[in-house]
C-alpha cells in the first residue's frame, strides 16, 4: 500500500503521457492534480479545525465537546455542514442583495487562493513557485478585508457595519507591522519567493526564529489580529455586536465565511512556518531518504513535518483564544500601532546591522562568517552564532526601546490612566452586605 | 478626577443620601509598580500562568478523563449516565404495593387529598362485601386514584400523611410528556411507573 501510494506520482505521469502531450501534462493536468488536492485537503482541514477547535475549547473548559456524531464526534463538521446546508438563505430587507451575495465568496477565495504559493514540501508538493511569493501572500490575504467590508454595508444592518469598520480598521492597522516583520526574515533569505525561503532555512540548516525571534512574535500576534480572533475578535464580539460583520448571513453564505475565517488561519500558520520554522525542512530527513534514494517518501516525510509545524501553531491559535479576553478598542489600537509597529521597525534596524557586521567581519583577522550567498544568506557556525546573538538580544533591546517611547502614553492598566484613586481597604472577599461606613486610613 | 469632580461626588452623594465614607477619602496618586511587579510584566508571568492553567486542563482531559486528579472532564452525559440526586429530592409519585401479595397499601382514607395544598389528589373509593366472622360487612378500597403533576409541587406533605407508608414521591425526575393530559397520572401509571426512554452508556 505505501508502496503503491510512493509510486504513484510516477505511474499517473506514465498512464497520462498516453493521452496527452508532455507540455499538457506538465503544465496543465500536473497543475490541476496539485490544485485539486489542495483545494480538497484545505477544505478537510479547515473542516476539521473547526472540530479540533470545539474539542479543544471543551478539553479546556473540562467538558467532552461534540461526542454524538459518530466516535467522539468525528462525523460533526459533515453534520454542521449538512444542517448548514439545509438552513434558509435568508437576505434582510433593503439589503444590496448583488454585494450581499457576492462578499462571501470573495473572503473565501481571498484566503484559499494564498494555498497556491504556499509550499507544502519540496517537489511534487508545490503548485507554484512564485518568485514574488511572500508579496502575493500579503496582497491577497488583505483582499479579505473587502470581503467583510462589504458583507458589513450591504447587509443594512447596525452591528453589521460596526463590525465591518472595526475589522477594517483593525486588519488595516496590523497589516503595517505584519509586513515590516517579514522584512527581517527576507534579509537572511535574500528571496521572496516562499520556496526560496525554505530553501534557504534548509541549506543552512537553520530556522529563522533563531535569527528573528521578534519577527516571529510579531508576525504571528499580527496574523491572529488578521484573522479576527480572540483575543483580537472586536469586528465580532458577541457580547457588542451580536456577531459583527456577518450578523445577517445565514445558512451556506455564514459558512462560507465560517471557512474563509478557518483557512485565513491555515494561511497565516503556514506562512508563519515556511518563513520562520523552516517550513517543510527538518533535520536528518534528507539525510536518511533522499540520500537512499526513496524520492517520494521523501517528500511525503516534509510534508507531514509541514503540516505538523502547522498544526502547531494552530493549537496555539485555540490556545491563546480560550485563554486569554478581549482587548479593548483602544488597546487593540495601541498595541497595533505604540508596540507592534515601532517594534517591528527596530527589528528591521537591527537586522540590517547584524547582516552588514556578519558580511563585514568576514575575512577580518581570519574570521569566516559567511559559507556562500547564492542560495540565501549561508552562514558558518561563527556567523550563525552572531546572528543568533542579535536576534535574542533585540528582544531586550526592543522591550527597552518600546518602554522608553511608550512611557509618557496611557497605560493598558485602567488604574493607572486615572492617575489617582481613592485607596478604600476593603476587606478580602465578597461581603454578604456591602458595607456602609468603611473606617480605613487612605495610604499616603 | 480634579477638585472640581469631588466637588460633583460630594452633590451626588449628599443628593441621594449615600452616606459613604469612601467619597471622603482623599485622592491620592496611583502607587508606581515596584521592581518585581515590572519584571512581572516583562516577562508577561500573568499571561504564561493562564495559559498553563488552560494546558493543564487541556491535558488533564486527556489523561484523566474521570478527574481523579481534579483537572479531568466534570461534564455528566446525560441521558447515558443518569446523574445522582439528593437524597432529600422529591420526584415522580407511587403508588407501593404489598411486596408479597401484589396488593395496594392504599386504604383509600384520603388523608393525602386533604394534605394537598394544591388540590392534585383524587382518591376514588368504592364500597366491597366482605364477611368478617360469620357477619357481612362492607369495606372501603381503593378503586381510582388520580395524581395532577402539573399542579404539583413536590411538597411531599401527601407523603407525610399517608398512614401505610403507600404513596411516596420516588427520585425519578423525567416527568415531560408531550401533552398536558399526560400530565395526569392514574392508578395504574402510579403503580407500574412510567415507562422512559433507557440509553445504554
Amino acid at each position: 500500500m505505501l508502496f503503491a501510494l510512493l509510486a504513484a506520482p510516477t505511474f499517473i505521469d506514465s498512464l497520462l503521457l498516453k493521452f496527452f502531450s508532455e507540455q499538457t501534462v506538465n503544465y496543465v493536468i500536473w497543475p490541476l492534480i496539485q490544485v485539486g488536492a489542495v483545494v480538497t485537503l484545505t477544505a478537510g482541514w479547515v473542516a476539521y479545525a473547526t472540530y479540533l477547535e470545539r474539542k479543544i475549547s471543551a478539553f479546556m473548559q473540562a467538558r467532552l465537546g461534540p461526542m454524538r456524531v459518530g466516535p467522539w464526534g468525528l462525523l460533526q463538521p459533515i453534520a454542521d455542514g449538512i444542517k448548514l446546508l439545509l438552513k434558509e438563505d435568508f437576505v434582510p430587507e433593503n439589503a444590496d442583495r448583488w454585494i450581499f451575495f457576492v462578499a462571501p465568496y470573495i473572503a473565501v477565495v481571498a484566503a484559499f487562493i494564498v494555498m497556491a504559493v504556499v509550499p507544502f514540501g519540496p517537489d511534487w508538493a508545490v503548485i507554484t513557485d512564485v518568485n514574488i511569493g511572500v508579496l502575493f501572500v500579503l496582497a491577497v490575504s488583505s483582499v479579505g478585508v473587502l470581503a467583510l467590508i462589504l458583507a458589513g454595508w450591504s447587509s443594512n444592518s447596525k452591528y453589521a457595519l460596526l463590525g465591518a469598520l472595526r475589522s477594517s480598521a483593525q486588519m488595516v492597522s496590523y497589516e503595517v507591522s505584519m509586513g515590516l516583520a517579514i522584512i527581517g526574515a527576507l534579509m537572511f533569505a535574500r528571496t521572496l519567493s516562499l520556496s526560496g525561503v525554505v530553501g534557504a532555512q534548509a541549506s543552512n540548516s537553520i530556522w529563522f526564529f533563531f535569527y528573528q525571534p521578534i519577527g516571529f512574535v510579531i508576525f504571528l500576534i499580527s496574523g491572529i489580529a488578521e484573522n479576527n480572533r480572540a483575543p483580537f475578535d472586536l469586528p465580532e464580539a458577541e457580547s457588542e455586536l451580536v456577531a459583527g460583520f456577518h450578523t445577517e448571513y445565514s445558512g451556506f453564505r455564514w459558512s462560507l465565511f465560517f471557512m474563509a475565517e478557518y483557512a485565513a488561519m491555515v494561511v497565516v500558520t503556514a506562512v508563519a512556518t515556511t518563513l520562520y520554522l523552516g517550513g517543510w525542512y527538518f533535520p536528518f530527513v534528507y539525510r536518511l531518504t533522499e540520500a537512499h534514494g526513496y524520492h517520494n517518501l521523501y517528500v511525503v516525510v516534509s510534508l507531514i513535518v509541514f503540516l505538523g509545524k502547522a498544526g502547531l501553531l494552530l493549537y496555539l491559535y485555540f490556545w491563546l483564544r480560550w485563554t486569554l479576553p478581549r482587548f479593548r478598542y483602544d488597546q487593540l489600537m495601541d498595541l497595533g500601532w505604540k508596540w507592534m509597529l515601532p517594534a517591528a521597525l527596530i527589528n528591521i534596524v537591527v537586522s540590517a546591522i547584524g547582516v552588514t557586521l556578519i558580511q563585514g567581519l568576514d575575512g577580518w583577522n581570519g574570521m569566516h562568517t559567511i559559507r556562500s550567498i547564492t542560495n540565501g544568506l549561508a552562514l558558518t557556525p561563527s556567523g550563525k552564532t552572531i546572528a543568533i546573538v542579535f536576534g535574542f538580544g533585540n528582544l531586550f533591546l526592543t522591550a527597552g526601546i518600546l518602554s522608553l517611547i511608550n512611557w509618557r502614553s496611557r497605560d493598558f492598566n485602567l488604574k493607572k490612566q486615572r492617575r489617582q484613586i481613592r485607596l478604600v481597604d476593603l476587606p478580602k472577599g465578597k461581603p454578604a452586605v456591602m458595607p456602609v461606613e468603611i473606617v480605613s486610613e487612605a495610604r499616603p | 478626577m480634579r477638585e472640581g469632580n469631588l466637588a460633583l461626588a460630594y452633590a451626588r452623594a449628599s443628593d441621594t443620601l449615600i452616606t459613604d465614607s469612601r467619597f471622603n477619602m482623599p485622592l491620592v496618586p496611583v502607587p508606581e509598580p515596584t521592581f518585581t511587579q515590572k519584571l512581572k510584566r516583562f516577562f508577561m508571568v500573568d499571561l504564561l500562568k493562564g495559559m498553563g492553567l488552560t494546558l493543564g486542563f487541556n491535558i488533564g482531559a486527556l489523561t484523566d478523563r474521570d478527574s481523579v486528579a481534579g483537572k479531568g472532564i466534570y461534564t455528566e452525559q446525560y441521558p447515558k449516565e443518569r446523574p445522582d440526586v439528593a437524597p432529600r429530592f422529591h420526584g415522580a409519585p407511587r403508588l407501593n404495593m404489598d411486596p408479597e401479595t401484589h396488593d395496594t397499601l392504599c386504604i383509600a382514607c384520603n388523608l393525602c387529598a386533604l394534605a394537598c395544598p394544591e388540590d392534585c389528589i383524587d382518591v376514588i373509593a368504592m364500597d366491597v362485601e366482605i364477611v368478617v366472622a360469620g357477619k357481612p360487612r362492607r369495606k372501603k378500597v381503593l378503586d381510582e386514584f388520580i395524581f395532577d403533576t402539573s399542579r404539583c409541587m413536590f411538597c411531599a406533605l401527601c407523603q407525610e400523611a399517608c398512614p401505610t407508608y403507600c404513596l411516596e414521591l420516588t427520585q425519578d425526575f423525567e416527568l415531560a410528556t408531550y401533552s398536558r393530559a399526560g400530565f395526569v397520572w392514574n392508578r395504574e401509571m402510579l403503580e407500574q411507573g412510567r415507562e422512559t426512554v433507557k440509553y445504554e452508556s
